[in-house]
């Protein structure tokens, strides 16, 4: 056996086909250690996809409800209310979920030990902090300003926030972060466009909870028809964004576990189909200028399946991605 | 009667003798063992030599028994060679790698991986350990301070902080640190942090039988490495000899993307990928800051085309 490359085998009188005997481009595209996984993948579970989906429609509530106070019209009011409240509740419950998964829960409070910028996660424990805390004040300031109809605590409300608003963007997008700062290559592969892809469901899932909220009767269909076109835009982009980011992970051929089920199923129906089919209700909705009657519900709940499966879909597949080491070694070559 | 006791543990006769070698650890034994005194402040490591390795396994029972680790439940015969431990988890710390790359001995018999030269066939033994990297991905991602850089430059989780959180797990660039679901905490390697602490060397170095594993302070190591390597290319043929983990040394395998020196490195004679390492890996906390700011971008576009709707209009009150 004689080396392709002309050089002879460096061992003796016996030839050693190794890797490097062979031209780059005949070499097999990966060699792998018994196909055995090169990295370890996340223990996240569905706790995690959950507290994403809340946690990012709580933060887009906030900045939705901030935004419609500020633009001051009095026929959003009741939107304002609903987002602040929608925050709160957002915000108390995804604690709960993220200690659950904890594997030492009773040292949760270890998450706020310390401040570390290079950590994700340590970004977000003091996102969520923040966010919890300043969300809690707003709601409660919206509430006596509900109760008393005083403009004093609507101006609190309208005060505190401000800064509600910028956690609830942070709250939006960093869980996208937490994920493409890791090693796992589906994640890591989409450092920008996952924060961005996660922030625009977040906001999907907002626009759709609050639609279903608002008050039924007549007087909040204007609120409802901006609702519709807020939708319609965020959908739009959501849509172009989400077709970035599949194309890139084929590009770097790292999208094989979105085409396994059953995660398969929850990408094409749940993520594709899902946001595709509220996008032309919304579309028909703004267009037409009325209500479709039931299909306008019927929008937002797929909005906010389709945002909670897009979560799950991308941590399972990562997951997946993860145990795969052609897609490791892929990801991590020059 | 009382129980007979040799008279060299007797606690009295210990001091009546002063500095009796039985009456304590000795000082400073890595001086005897590796020719190495510990101290605070210095880059500790381990260069992991694969043309010496045997495979015995010798480092993996040394580092279980040292820090007191369970075996591995429940025990399978993988087939993959001599490798039923297949991978570093959080109850173990070393792991022996076996490749069989088959080599053609003559055109009549069958290919095989024990064929090839004298020096070293194509059976290849590599001991995998934490990399201790300069900049690590798991101690960068550790939200609580539970992952922290030790006096010896050293990376350790202290399991009385960590929360099990497991961010640390998909962030190692190398696969390392794992979560043990008995103590809900993560773990790895320490390089023997207690030992060092004592004036000791790692176990799994002292046990190796055939220097494969060596333990010094890194400057030392990165010597004797770059020394080994010119040796092996040029007294013992074996051209594909050549350093993983170290800046600059043969493309820098494995400091890329910001990870830096890898404080655990090895000496390799085939690609990265054979011995489950990757070639080209990067630090995940580089994406924190481009991430961050996309999404906050994001959000602020969003932000502004709710205030030009929210805005616009003739409805106003």
């Amino acid at each position: 056996m004689t080396d392709p490359g002309g050089e002879r085998a460096p061992y003796g009188r016996r030839t050693v086909a190794t890797l490097g005997d062979v031209p780059a481009a005949q070499r097999p595209a990966t060699s792998t250690y018994y196909g055995l996984p090169a990295l370890k993948p996340s223990d996240w579970g569905w706790l995690i996809a959950v507290y994403f989906f809340i946690g990012g429609m709580a933060g887009a509530a906030q900045v939705i409800a901030q935004v419609a106070d500020l633009a001051g019209r009095k026929a959003d009011r009741p939107l304002v209310a609903r987002g602040r409240y929608l925050a709160l509740a957002g915000s108390l419950v995804s604690p709960v979920l993220l200690i659950a998964d904890l594997h030492t829960p009773s040292r949760w409070y270890n998450m706020l030990r310390i401040v570390r910028l290079t950590s994700a996660m340590s970004i977000g424990s003091w996102t969520l902090f923040s966010f919890g805390t300043l969300s809690g004040l707003a709601a409660t300031a919206q509430a006596l300003a509900d109760l008393h109809r005083a403009p004093v605590w609507r101006t609190v409300a309208r005060i505190v926030g401000t800064p509600a608003a910028v956690a609830g963007a942070l709250m939006a997008t960093y869980t996208g972060v937490l994920l493409a700062a890791t090693s796992t290559p589906l994640w890591a592969s989409v450092p920008r466009l996952l924060p961005t892809l996660f922030g625009l469901s977040s906001t999907s899932a907002a626009l759709g909870a609050l639609s279903l909220l608002l008050p039924h009767g007549r007087s909040a269909q204007p609120v409802r028809r901006r609702l519709d076109l807020l939708s319609l835009l965020s959908g739009l982009a959501e849509v172009a964004v989400l077709r970035q980011v599949e194309s890139a992970w084929r590009r770097r051929a790292l999208a094989e576990p979105l085409d396994q089920r059953p995660v398969q199923l929850g990408f094409r129906v749940g993520v594709r189909a899902g946001t595709a089919a509220s996008l032309v209700i919304h579309a028909l909705q703004v267009l037409g200028g009325r209500s479709l009657g039931p299909l306008g519900p019927a929008a937002s709940l797929m909005a906010l399946a389709s945002s909670f499966i897009l979560r799950a879909v991308v941590l399972f597949a990562g997951k997946r991605s993860a145990v795969r080491p052609e897609d490791a070694f892929r990801m991590a070559r020059t | 009667m009382s129980t007979p006791v040799w008279p060299e543990f007797v606690p009295e006769r210990g001091r009546a003798l002063g500095s009796d070698a039985l009456s304590g650890p000795i000082i400073d034994e890595a001086e005897l063992t590796a020719g190495v005194r510990v101290e605070a402040g210095q880059t500790y490591g381990f260069l992991t030599d694969t043309t010496l390795c045997i495979g015995c396994k010798a480092c993996e029972v040394a580092c279980k028994e040292w820090n007191a680790l369970p075996a591995e439940e429940p025990f399978v015969m993988t087939g993959n060679s001599y490798d039923n431990t297949s991978q570093l988890s959080a109850t173990t710390w070393r792991h022996v790698a076996f490749v069989e790359k088959l080599v053609q001995a003559g055109a009549h018999e069958r290919a095989s991986a024990t064929h090839g030269s004298a020096f070293q066939s194509g059976w290849l033994m590599m001991s995998d350990v934490c990399k201790h990297c300069t900049h690590a991905g798991c101690l960068e991602a550790c939200p609580t301070g539970a992952l922290f850089r030790t006096e010896f430059d050293t990376v350790v989780v202290q399991a009385d902080i960590c929360n099990g959180c497991g961010y640390c797990v998909p962030a190692c660039p190398f696969g390392v640190v794992a979560l043990d679901s008995n103590d809900g905490k993560a773990h790895k390697c320490t390089l023997c942090y207690d030992r060092l602490k004592g004036g000791f060397e790692p176990a799994c170095a002292k046990a190796c039988p055939t220097n494969s594993i060596q333990f010094g302070p890194l400057p030392d190591l990165h010597a004797r490495a770059n020394e080994r390597v010119a040796s092996l290319r040029q007294r013992h043929g074996v051209a594909d000899a050549y350093l993983y983990g170290v800046q600059g040394a043969d493309g820098g395998q494995g400091t890329t993307g910001g990870i830096g020196d890898l404080q655990a490195f090895f000496v390799l004679t085939d690609q990265p990928e054979v011995y489950n390492l990757p070639s080209a890996p990067s630090l995940p906390s580089r994406r924190v800051r481009p991430g961050l700011l996309a999404g906050l971008a994001t959000m602020a576009g969003v932000a502004i085309a709710a205030a030009v709707v929210f805005a616009a209009g003739s409805e106003r009150p």
